[in-house]
């Protein structure tokens, strides 16, 4: 009987986009037959370990009907067995590894284990491994924590060390400043450490890149026999698939086929799932193939991942690329080269108007639709602004008389064509011809009629958009509109939201004027953003982590029940930021610059940031910037006690681009009165261009309370200059914890709002400033400049979705 | 705990026409189409039926059917009070109990019968391909009042002299029967599958202990049909197939090949075959491998041609062989340069380099006759 029991860390989200959508990692499909899980739960079975719990997050439906009572793996027992210890404080996120607070929730499981020592693993990774050769080490060592590690060298967050010791973690966790082990193994100093490698075999599944490359390395006899020891087997679900058949014309090679296939087509270097069908003529390529997804005729399949379900139209073309796989979702039709028509519908859009984010993503994604051959169109209302300027271009197509409640108003449709991208405006003299965008007492009355005309002028289109993609709460009305009109009521709908907090609330009478009479509402009024959500198809937010954020209420407020109703139609698409943003091309900085000559230019650079801040001068100083709005979501009140403390370090220096509420302007005068030649805020934020901090300082602060999607700390890693950032939103998706032994990671991010968490990683950084080796520090700041989030990617991500939408039959 | 019905499975025939396949094994224990061993069909039908106290009265090399069938808890009969029972002979008074015919079996074991007083008695036979819905000849039993109840299944006429053949009216009931006649009166073959009234079997089986062979088709059927209990059949529509033979277990393999949705194996509705997971990886076609019109079991490693075979589960074709219209049962290993055509391979031989056996009738090779039924080629 072996003397170790196991925690299973199925807490770790991952970075898998779609897969994940309806699954946790751990019951992600692998190897044809398999569940990720079940690697790590045979390992326990074939080390003798007879206590397992499993920490989930979210959504572990999937991971629970697959593990059963855990009889497949001899954890259906008496004494001990396997354990679901379910999240108990559902505010509680997902983070990078389960932490000793979410442990403290089960702590009567860990108190009650008799076994003396325990091993914390995911359950993500594919290995054959037995636990019990890490103990032998870990004892002798004599060793507290022992961390194993792949023959490669790479972290597998995968622990061993006593009960007593993970105890003492878990009880304290409140008073730690760790919130997980490899937080204690990577900062702890009075802790004995030891690391095992493990010579075998080992794959941490962390994306789909992961994901596909593991399973195409099971094509490889050799891994296949170091994972699949018939001394140490891997157990999985009893299914009851018949075998797999072959029909006249199959024709495959070098591939791995689960059960209860049907294959008539050809395969190359594949990994076919359980009851997947690949029909007479279809060609499946480099791929991995999940369960019960159907190839048809003459489709022609190749690096991509398909996920449970999906169905390839027969003739449609599946091509991703090793660098670029194609993803399906659970369930989504692939169709052949239907002609996708978008219409994307806001009221504001780069480059005619501008007032924030929304319109350069809405700007943006035209732009990039017509790139990749997206037939789009942009609808706005016509503001006196974009006449003036565009007067000459605009081509005036059709006018009409809308009524609106009792009265009749005349509309007139200009459009502008610029490369394949139409652009439609709206013009009104009634609602449009002001000289501001927002901010009218009868902004609902507004855009509900521009809704309304949008929705009339459609009508006259000569092909009807297959999707109409709207954001934020002006345009909310439009999907209830469109289900209420037969002739449009095919179109798909697609909602994204910006930032939840601005929700568009209005007179109930509106409804009225739009002809919508026999809305049963209790209400006075109506909410744009909940009627919007309530009706479009599906529904998407501006990062993934935003998107999982939005399911509590800390942030999505009145809205939460409606976002959680809508999981299931809900999708994260991170932003992007645009190509022209580039130290080398900017004209406004000192020294311009690209990863070739930065390590020269950015002396320079922050030469003349402290000299036009008047600050003390050198490059000792550890300067860090921050560009922001002065208001509460910005993390400000985190951030004023973290500088009052940390600004007492001799060599740090702060400046703050912004402006905003006058209470932080105040406490933070207080702190640049008392460092005057280390603090400088230049409060004016419309005025100077800040690209000089951009690429003059060490490190960017964005502390924020939450962040839907956030570009500047994407500038900041543009510009070589290294964010420290709370996890929140687009921050946690765009920034990697820096690990200086790996060497990976692109910043520093903390997870508590709260300002002891944020000095933890001001320390941090400036202890690799201080002390790091050269080698180390240049190599963050390559990292930084590396990391690329375009406005390609996003787009390519919404094309996929607007075909997940059209390819869904079922709405 | 009472029961309206239990069931009970013969598996105790020698199985003797199967020669060397059922030489360490029992019959319903033989392997099927790749995956599946013969009694799966039969466990599948009680598992949809719901019927979960089940007696399996085994005879022969009982050792690897009930290491197969284990707790029964693939096919959900792993219930607290019922499940699965192996009924294996035993020596009563010194003397072992040797079953003489499917009926003395059943008498053999009547206890078991009675500790569920069960109303009612499905007895089946374990080593027949089929899906049959056992609640639905319940239905019809109960819609007739029937004392007895016999499946029956329609026949060619060239195949009734292998069967007993029963005459019903239009009601169904029986009006007459015959054991394996040359000339049939009625197409109507009994499937050896009878429901019983249990107060009926108990009177039918009485002292029928001395004889020296009692079997429900020649003893039990008669005998009620003379004394005029209500006898009705149950007319079964489907494919169904008794193993017996070499011949009717290659002809079952070669139905499941020629039909894509044999059985409906595939399906998740209705009925569903489950068999006892033997945990293998997934198959693997390697760069020489072809394989057309074929099945193929987990764990098996494909690099030569498999043509309209069925290939049972950890079989092994190494490259440049070649293979048609066979059935590899599990664990078969097929060197380099093997030809065969026509044959049944036993479970776990070593075909070696370059053998050849292209056979002109269906011919088993087994360990023990490799070397006298095909040769190696020079």
């Amino acid at each position: 009987m072996n003397n170790l029991f196991m925690v299973v860390d199925a807490t770790i989200k991952g970075n898998f986009n779609k897969l994940t959508r309806h699954r946790m990692p751990g019951a992600m499909p692998f190897g044809a037959k398999y569940r990720l899980i079940d690697f790590t739960l045979s390992n326990c079975k074939n080390s003798g370990i007879r206590n397992v719990a499993i920490f989930p997050y979210g959504n572990y439906r999937s991971l629970s009907d697959h593990i059963g009572s855990g009889d497949r793996w001899d954890l259906s027992r008496r004494k001990d067995g396997i354990f679901i210890l379910q999240p108990k404080n559902l505010n509680l996120k997902s983070e990078d590894s389960i932490s000793f607070q979410r442990m403290y929730e089960h702590i009567e499981y860990f108190v009650r284990s008799t076994q003396e020592y325990v091993i914390v693993s995911p359950a993500n990774i594919v290995w054959n491994i037995d636990y019990d050769d890490v103990l032998k080490n870990h004892l002798l060592r004599q060793a507290d924590i022992t961390e194993v590690l792949s023959f490669e060298g790479q972290r597998l967050k995968t622990f061993l060390l006593s009960k007593t010791t993970l105890l003492s973690f878990i009880k304290n966790y409140d008073d730690l400043q760790y919130r997980n082990l490899t937080e204690v193994y990577d900062y702890s100093p009075s802790i004995n450490k030891n690391a095992y490698v493990f010579e075998s075999a080992c794959f941490f599944i962390d994306t789909p890149d992961d994901l596909f490359k593991a399973n195409m390395a099971l094509l490889s006899m050799d891994i296949r026999h170091q994972l699949f020891n018939p001394q140490h087997p891997i157990f999985s679900k009893e299914t009851m698939s018949s075998p797999s058949r072959y029909g006249d014309e199959s024709f495959v090679k070098n591939s791995i086929i689960a059960s209860g296939a049907v294959i008539e087509g050809a395969i190359f270097n594949s990994i076919i799932g359980r009851k997947a069908i690949v029909k007479k003529g279809a060609t499946v390529k480099n791929s991995v193939i999940m369960n019960q997804c159907i190839i048809e005729g003459d489709a022609f399949v190749e690096y991509a991942i398909l996920d449970k379900e999906t169905k390839v139209m027969k003739q449609a073309k599946v091509t991703g690329s090793s660098e670029d796989l194609f993803i399906s979702e659970k369930k989504q039709i692939v169709v052949g080269d239907e002609e996708l028509n978008i219409v994307q519908i806001a009221v504001e859009c780069e480059p005619f108007v501008k007032t924030g984010g929304l319109a350069d993503v809405v700007g943006a994604l035209a732009a990039n639709y017509s790139k990749l051959g997206v037939q789009s169109s942009v609808m706005m209302p016509l503001y006196p602004r974009i006449k003036e300027k565009y007067r000459v271009l605009l081509e005036m197509r059709a006018e009409a008389i809308i009524p609106y409640g009792d009265v009749k108003y005349k509309a007139t449709l200009y459009s502008y064509l610029d490369q394949n991208t139409n652009y439609y405006f709206i013009e009104s003299y009634d609602f449009f011809d002001r000289d501001e965008i927002y901010g009218y007492v009868d902004d609902g009355d507004r855009f509900a009629f521009f809704s309304k005309a949008c929705l009339n002028f459609i009508h006259i289109f000569d092909d009807l958009p297959n999707v109409i993609h709207i954001h934020d709460w002006h345009t909310g009305l439009i999907p209830l509109l469109v289900k209420n009109d037969e002739a449009v009521k095919s179109i798909k709908t697609l909602m994204t939201i910006h930032n939840i907090d601005y929700q568009g609330i209005h007179p109930m009478t509106i409804l009225n004027k739009v002809g919508l009479n026999d809305i049963n509402h209790y209400h006075q009024s109506i909410n744009f953003m909940e009627l919007g959500l309530n009706n479009a198809t599906t529904i998407s937010t501006v990062s993934p982590t935003y998107h999982d954020e939005l399911r509590y209420e800390y942030y999505s407020k009145n809205l939460v029940e409606i976002i959680n109703r809508r999981d299931r139609d809900f999708y994260g698409i991170l932003n992007g930021l645009s190509d022209e943003i580039d130290p080398l091309t900017d004209l406004s900085i000192k020294v311009p610059y690209s990863p070739k000559n930065v390590f020269q230019a950015k002396p320079l650079n922050k030469k003349y940031l402290q000299q036009t801040m008047n600050l003390a001068v050198g490059d000792e100083y550890f300067v860090m910037g921050m560009v922001s709005r002065i208001v509460e979501q910005k993390g400000f009140d985190i951030l004023i006690p973290a500088l009052e403390e940390f600004m007492s370090q001799p060599n740090v220096e702060f400046v703050l681009l912004g402006t905003g509420e006058e209470r932080y302007i105040n406490a933070l005068k207080a702190i640049e009165a008392k460092y005057p030649n280390r603090m400088k805020l230049n409060i004016g934020y419309d005025a100077t261009n800040p690209n000089y901090i951009y690429a003059g300082a060490d490190a960017f602060l964005m502390p924020s309370r939450f962040e839907p999607c956030g570009t500047s700390q994407m500038i900041a890693l543009k510009y070589g200059t290294i964010p420290i950032v709370r996890q929140t939103g687009g921050l946690n998706d765009t920034i990697e914890q820096f690990d200086s032994v790996s060497k990976k990671g692109n910043g520093f991010k903390f997870y508590n709002y709260d300002s002891r968490d944020l000095i933890f990683q001001l320390h941090n950084a400036l202890h690799l400033f201080n002390n790091g080796e050269k080698q180390v520090k240049q190599q963050l700041i390559k990292n930084a400049m590396a990391s690329h989030f375009s406005l390609e990617v996003s787009a390519k991500a919404y094309v996929e979705l607007y075909k997940t939408m059209i390819g869904s039959s079922n709405r | 705990m009472k029961r309206s019905l239990i069931a009970m499975i013969l598996v105790g025939g020698k199985g003797s026409r199967l020669n060397e396949i059922t030489k360490d094994t029992a019959k319903p224990a033989v392997s099927f189409g790749g995956k599946y061993r013969l009694i799966d069909f039969t466990l599948s039908n009680l598992a949809h039926a719901n019927i979960d106290v089940v007696g399996l009265i085994t005879q022969y090399e009982p050792y690897e059917l009930m290491n197969y069938i284990g707790n029964g808890g693939s096919w959900d009969l792993d219930t607290i009070d019922g499940g699965i029972s192996f009924l294996t002979p035993y020596a009563k008074s010194g003397e072992v109990q040797w079953q003489k015919g499917t009926a003395h079996a059943i008498y053999q074991y009547y206890s078991f019968v009675k500790q569920y007083q069960a109303d009612h008695v499905l007895i089946l036979a374990g080593d027949h391909i089929y899906k049959m819905d056992y609640q639905k000849m319940f239905d019809h039993h109960h819609l007739h009042n029937a004392d007895l109840t016999i499946a029956s299944v329609d026949v060619p006429i060239e195949e009734a002299n292998r069967f007993g053949m029963i005459q019903y009216d239009l009601e169904t009931r029986m009006t007459g029967f015959e054991e394996k006649p040359q000339k049939p009166k009625s197409l109507h073959a009994s499937m050896g599958i009878y429901l019983f009234k249990t107060d009926v079997l108990e009177i039918l089986l009485q002292g029928i202990g001395q004889e020296e062979s009692i079997d429900f088709g020649k003893n039990v059927i008669p005998k009620a049909f003379k004394e005029g209990y209500r006898i009705f059949s149950y007319p079964f529509e489907g494919y169904w197939k008794d193993v017996g033979t070499i011949d009717s277990l290659y002809q079952a393999n070669m139905d499941m090949l020629d039909d894509p949705n044999f059985l409906t194996l595939n399906v998740s509705k209705g009925i569903q075959v489950y068999s006892k997971s033997m945990n293998l990886p997934p198959h693997i076609v390697l760069e020489d491998g072809i394989i057309k019109k074929s099945v193929i079991a987990d764990g098996s490693i494909i690099d030569g041609t498999i043509i309209h075979s069925t290939v049972g589960y950890q079989v092994v074709v190494m490259k440049n062989s070649y293979i048609e219209d066979c059935v590899l049962l599990p664990q078969v290993f097929i060197s380099e340069n093997v030809r065969l055509k026509n044959v049944i391979v036993n479970k776990g031989v070593i075909i070696p380099e370059n053998y050849t056996l292209i056979a002109d009738q269906i011919t088993v090779i087994d360990s023990s006759n490799l070397m006298e039924v095909g040769g190696i080629d020079e």
